[in-house]
């Protein structure tokens, strides 16, 4: 049996972590979460997640520096599609990260799982 | 070209730069009240969608905590930003009144947030007091308290007086060195709503006839002290 998608959530604001791993284990994903960028490589390298779900705006080490780290750590290898998680309404910086999709806060959770879905496969079906 | 239009010729320079910077303001507050916005949003939605049973069990109840959370802070984020909007525009009546430094830092310190370190007022004297709109003042006060005492950091306060003016020092976690003016630096992240809390206690510092600033890494309170004050004409409150 093939296992279900894996789902790395990198915010640094504690409640967004929680409400978006809540959704997303509540739909049969699994969830891996992230404070910064920096932990955020440290979950990649622990496991490679299905879809990356990336906040912009964070200490120690933020988004942008993140997709560039990772993308020098992959070297090559397929990229982990990211999508933007954003409060700033800024839709150009998601494609300045290389990210593949874009999510505006306060964004719908069904817009969310549609997202997911799409990049990531069905949860039960991964 | 004449005097006037030089005149004109810079001011018309200096506004795109202000309305940059304005911009780039209303842009993080923006930016702020989205975050706990959202998760009010998705937690009261995530509740909708369950039975009853699943509301009273303990996922229910932890959705529950976080979306009264998350208003809290689109409360205090909403009520500072208008607070420093009434201000920037002299649109708040201040009304001074002698008021014991001493008896507003123990209110401060007495509802303080439960993340917030004690506070030691060992520095104040009693007798020491100041000319102030009592509403302000408690916002002021409130905000260095919770600042300086983040994260459980002890809270130091000491005041003297200086020439008529009551100068408070109120020591504790660092302050970053813009935190008054640009909470862009100070508040990456902020789960308690206080991202806007320092930007407006400065403005209203400013509107009590004093001045607030970050002295090696404690925050500096000016006030006029009691009997020092010279109010400025009280603007009409807003309809």
């Amino acid at each position: 049996m093939t296992e279900r998608p894996l789902v790395l959530v990198v915010d640094d604001d504690p409640d967004i972590l929680d409400a978006i791993c809540d959704i997303l284990e509540g739909e049969g994903y699994r969830v891996a979460r992230a404070r910064h960028g920096l932990e955020a490589l440290d979950r990649v390298a622990e496991e490679e997640p299905s879809i990356i779900l990336l906040d912009l705006m964070m200490p120690v080490m933020d988004g942008l520096a993140f997709a560039q780290a990772l993308r020098q750590r992959r070297n090559g290898a397929p990229r982990i599609p990211i999508v933007v998680i954003s409060a700033d309404g800024n839709p150009q910086k998601a494609a300045s990260v290389g990210a593949q999709g874009y999510l505006a806060k306060p964004f719908d959770i069904d817009a969310l799982l549609a997202q997911v879905t799409d990049m990531a496969g069905e949860p039960m079906h991964g | 070209m004449s005097a006037k239009n030089g005149t004109e010729r810079t001011a018309n320079q200096a506004a795109p730069a202000d309305a940059e910077e304005r911009s780039g303001y209303l842009g993080f507050v923006a930016h702020e009240v989205r975050n706990p916005l959202s998760t009010a949003l998705w937690s009261a939605e995530l509740l909708a969608r369950m039975s009853a049973a699943e509301r009273g069990g303990a996922r229910g109840e932890k959705l529950t905590a976080m979306c009264l959370r998350s208003l809290g802070r689109v409360r205090q984020l909403v009520e500072d930003h208008f607070l420093c909007e009434r201000l920037e525009v002299g649109g708040l009546p201040v009304r001074p009144e002698p008021i014991s430094l001493r008896d507003a830092l123990e209110h401060a310190a007495g509802h303080r947030p439960g993340d917030v370190g004690e506070v030691s007022l060992d520095g104040v004297e009693a007798a020491l007091a100041v000319s102030a709109d009592r509403a302000l003042l408690e916002r002021v006060l409130d905000a260095l308290v919770a600042a300086a005492g983040r994260e459980g950091e002890p809270v130091r306060v000491s005041a003297r007086l200086d020439g008529g003016r009551a100068v408070l020092r109120v020591s504790g976690a660092e302050a970053g060195p813009g935190a008054l003016d640009d909470p862009r630096k100070g508040a990456a992240g902020d789960p308690k709503g206080r991202a806007l809390a320092l930007p407006a206690a400065r403005r209203a510092a400013a509107a009590l006839g004093g001045g607030l600033s970050v002295e090696g890494g404690a925050f500096v309170l000016t006030l006029p002290g009691a009997g020092a004050y010279t109010a400025r004409p009280a603007s009409p409150p807003l309809p």
